[in-house]
């Protein structure tokens, strides 16, 4: 087998492939092909409507069992029983026999009539049981309320609503007249309550007497499979028509109405039947009970696994519709992307899994655009997906991820220097890093996952962000001697006198801590930090700008070359390059030494462009006429940018133009043949006037953003001193505090406020400044360094697998 | 110390750079020597902006807080 090509620096080659399969084993085919997770299958019937496919019928019926299951999953999870997880390499080795999935389909049919079932009848059971519960306690509750209310007779007055009571509590004078009772008892949601009362007051005009009592339970509802609390209530009141009233209000509001007898031995039996009956209910609704779970746990051993062989069945037959078929309908005809050193892969398993019945593998020519595939393991993969959510790029053209491992983390990194803080994430990202395998099985959250995706980003940052601490000289804020100073204090003077030290050295690495706590601090390290910033942003978009260059070698566009790269090359350069290295220049010159007053940089390049030719401090002699060439080699760039592609172009297509012209007579027939080819994607033709708008688009985004994108790098100034700053004012209002007070406040003092520093330190500075600064980084990366070479106009490279197919459901 | 220190550094690193692009292993390689490379170059930049802007400082650092004996 040849040596497989790395497929990161360009997307990996990749080759249009035909497959005919005989149609006896096609199943078996792709099976195994898509276990190689290899081939990204072309729709061949794109214009073919879903419901008019080949293996519509064999879908449907596992759709159904794929319901099914979901329908099987829902009730477990009611219930909270967990599925089993199965080791899936062996069991799913060989694709399932066509009689192993009927007999799956059948099983599941069986299964949900069952399990349907007894869910149905244990519903019924519920209802019975609730309603025999209210019941019974609206029997008791119009026994408790008698019971009250005969206590109290002797005492009370003749009123009529007393005599009422006792005619009915004898049973004797109304009977006649109210054939059922003369009172209407029920059970009402608690909430309700007080609705009803109010309703049958304003409806009834008070002529009724209303009472009401809490249930000593939650009563268990099968419909809303909720528990709720209820009230039974008794309502007295005269005449058939307003009863009838009652009832309808009543039903309005979702009570229960309950035929309680009016008597007392009567209702003594009637609680006797009810209790019995609720005993037997309770026996039968248990057994209910325990047969559906044993029933769902059953289920819960197997389903998994049934549900990968249905989902990996389903994902055949998907493919499958993808698929021609030749005339006689017996071979399947495939056609799918694969990356070219794959190609022998694919002869062998194809090979292997038929054994007698050719299958024949043609590899076609194509002009259609191949699909993008970077390979990536799982160090590069969180870094691709940085620069994929930006845009694809367009097929083997330079990959930006390629270089973001190391940009993106460091320029993040320049804007977030702390040795501690860099310390902190970065030991936050090796604990995901080294717990890989076991954070990988567990089931995360949203942001926790974007974390473990993105721990060799993290961990980058963070060493990266030590780096750059350490050269800042920044530790919590505080600084570090490494090395001797470059900077000595004089040795005698006065307390309070405002002295400046004096340079014996240089620092060897990083920012010399003699600066530290310094009043003129901040005028040093802005400073430094904006030329950094400037030249590091200067660094990255010339390192990102010649990539266009590989682009256009590679793909043998020589007038983009002179076209576009060259003129914008030497615009860049002539102006931006120029001013980094003036920058350079004047670092490397002891101007005290010579004796001249040091030129301010920013001035020189404004009065470059607004008076040429003039220059008022000299920062080298000849300066005036290399700043006027520069200025005009600048100003001819611009037109050169914009005239010189188009005008080739034009000149080309009226050249087709005439040789098309002699053609035309001849060549009519074979040019509308060649047309009506197919299919889904149409070259389409470039005009001159299309090139010359997308040139002047170019041209001025181009030079505009020269501007704008070294001027957005200030941002790595911006936010490299905003997290110093904060980091000094935290500690100085934090812990700092605590190192004056001795005694037992102090130890209080210095323990409480650390806590309350370090934890600030992490919320704050490391994990908000920290998603602060990445999202600085990405833009500097998605905007400024992409836009000098990127395309982004490819389309992913997405093969026919069996990886996460139910990633949804489980 | 003077500015020549950049450019032998600017060699040292130039060699390391070279080392890696030959000894990047198998497996990988483009990852290898594309991130280590330039990792270590921007390593090498930051250090050398760093020290180029401290070597002719036009500000010398200023206090008043400081006390004789320390």
């Amino acid at each position: 087998m040849s040596e497989k090509e790395e497929g990161v620096f360009r997307s990996a080659e990749m080759s249009l492939v035909q497959l005919y399969v005989p149609t006896e084993i096609s199943r078996e085919v792709l099976y195994d092909i898509g276990k190689l997770n290899l081939i990204q299958f072309r729709d061949l019937n794109s214009k073919i409507s879903e419901f008019q496919r080949s293996f519509v019928n064999e879908l449907r019926k596992l759709d159904n069992v794929e319901r099914q299951y979901i329908f099987f999953k829902n009730e477990l999870d009611k219930k909270s029983v967990e599925l089993k997880k199965y080791p899936y390499e062996q069991e799913f080795n060989k694709i399932c026999a066509q009689s192993d999935i009927d007999e799956l389909t059948e099983n599941g049919q069986l299964l949900e009539d069952r399990v349907g079932q007894l869910i149905e009848s244990l519903y019924n059971l519920y209802e019975k049981e609730k309603s025999l519960k209210q019941f019974k306690y609206s029997v008791q509750s119009v026994d408790n309320f008698f019971k009250l209310n005969a206590s109290n007779l002797p005492s009370s007055h003749d009123n009529e609503h007393d005599h009422l009571l006792n005619n009915l509590e004898s049973g004797t004078q109304y009977t006649s007249e109210m054939n059922t009772s003369s009172f209407i008892s029920g059970v009402i949601s608690r909430d309700k309550v007080q609705v009803l009362q109010q309703i049958l007051w304003r409806v009834l005009r008070g002529n009724l007497f209303y009472y009401t009592e809490e249930l000593p339970e939650l009563i268990y509802d099968a419909k809303s499979e909720t528990k709720v609390a209820k009230n039974t209530f008794i309502i007295f009141s005269h005449g058939q028509l307003i009863h009838q009233r009652i009832k309808k209000i009543c039903e309005s509001l979702d009570c229960d109405l309950y035929n309680v007898d009016s008597t007392e031995d009567l209702r003594s039996q009637q609680l006797e039947e009810i209790n019995g009956n609720l005993s037997e209910l309770d026996i039968v609704l248990d057994q209910t009970d325990v047969a559906l779970n044993s029933e769902l746990i059953a289920i819960s051993k197997d389903l998994s696994k049934w549900w990968e062989i249905v989902a990996r069945e389903k994902a055949v037959y998907k493919i499958m519709n993808r698929c021609d078929y030749d005339g006689s309908r017996k071979t399947l005809v495939a056609e799918g992307w694969i990356p070219k050193d794959e190609i022998d892969t694919l002869n062998s398993t194809v090979k292997q899994t038929s054994n007698t019945l050719p299958i024949i593998v043609n590899i076609l020519e194509t002009t259609r655009t191949p699909p993008t595939f970077h390979r990536t393991n799982k160090f590069t993969a969180a870094f691709q997906a940085i620069c994929d959510a930006y845009g694809v790029a367009t097929y083997r053209e330079v990959n930006p991820g390629l270089p973001t491992v190391i940009t993106f983390p460091f320029m993040f990194a320049i804007m977030f220097g702390d040795l501690g803080h860099g310390i902190i994430l970065s030991l936050a990202a090796l604990a995901l890093v080294l717990n890989e395998k076991k954070i990988g099985a567990m089931k995360r959250d949203e942001i926790f996952d974007m974390a473990y995706s993105g721990r060799y980003i993290l961990l980058l940052m963070g060493l990266f962000s030590i780096y750059t601490g350490f050269l800042y000289n920044d530790v919590f804020s505080k600084s570090m001697s490494f090395f001797n100073s470059g900077w000595k204090w004089p040795e005698e003077f006065e307390i309070g006198d405002n002295i400046s030290a004096e340079q014996i050295g240089v620092y060897p690495i990083g920012l010399d801590p003699a600066w530290h706590g310094t009043e003129n601090n901040l005028l040093f390290t802005n400073s430094y930090k904006m030329k950094l910033s400037i030249l590091m942003g200067y660094l990255h978009m010339s390192y990102s700008y010649v990539f266009s260059l590989v682009n256009y070698i590679h793909f043998k566009s020589m007038i983009d070359i002179l076209g576009n790269f060259v003129p914008g090359l030497l615009f860049m350069q002539g102006i931006f390059g120029y001013l980094s290295l003036c920058i350079v220049y004047k670092w490397s010159i002891d101007w005290y030494a010579i004796g001249k007053q040091p030129p301010g940089l920013l001035n020189m390049l404004i009065s470059m462009f607004l008076s040429p030719g003039t220059v008022e401090e000299p920062l080298y002699s000849g300066q005036a006429s290399i700043q006027v060439i520069l200025l005009i080699v600048a100003l001819i760039c611009v037109p050169w940018l914009l005239l010189l592609k188009p005008l080739y172009f034009k000149r080309k297509f009226d050249q087709e133009a005439k040789y098309k012209q002699l053609n035309d007579d001849s060549n009519d027939e074979s040019l509308v043949e060649s047309h009506e080819g197919d299919d889904d994607e149409e070259h389409e033709e470039h005009t001159f006037g299309d090139i010359m708008i997308h040139q002047v688009i170019h041209t001025i985004e181009f030079c505009l953003n020269c501007v704008s994108h070294t001027a957005s790098y200030l941002r790595l100034w911006a936010l490299s001193l905003a997290h110093a700053q904060l980091s000094t004012v935290l500690w100085t209002m934090t812990i700092g505090n605590a190192f004056g007070a001795t005694g037992i406040a102090g130890v209080l003092m210095t323990v409480l406020l650390f806590g309350m520093w370090f934890i600030l330190t992490v919320v704050i500075l490391v994990v908000m400044e920290g998603t602060s600064a990445m999202l600085h980084s990405l833009r500097l990366h998605w905007v400024e360094s992409m836009s000098k070479f990127f395309e982004g106009e490819g389309h992913p490279y997405e093969p026919f697998g069996f990886e996460g197919l139910l990633d949804e459901y489980i | 110390m003077s500015g020549y220190t950049v450019l032998i550094v600017f060699v040292l690193v130039a060699v390391l750079c070279g080392v890696t692009w030959v000894a990047a292993p198998k497996e990988n390689r483009t990852v290898w020597r594309s991130s280590v490379i330039l990792g270590i170059s921007m390593c090498f930049l930051m250090w050398a902006i760093t020290y180029l802007s401290q070597l002719h400082p036009l500000q010398a650092p200023r206090r008043a807080d400081l006390r004789p004996e320390m």
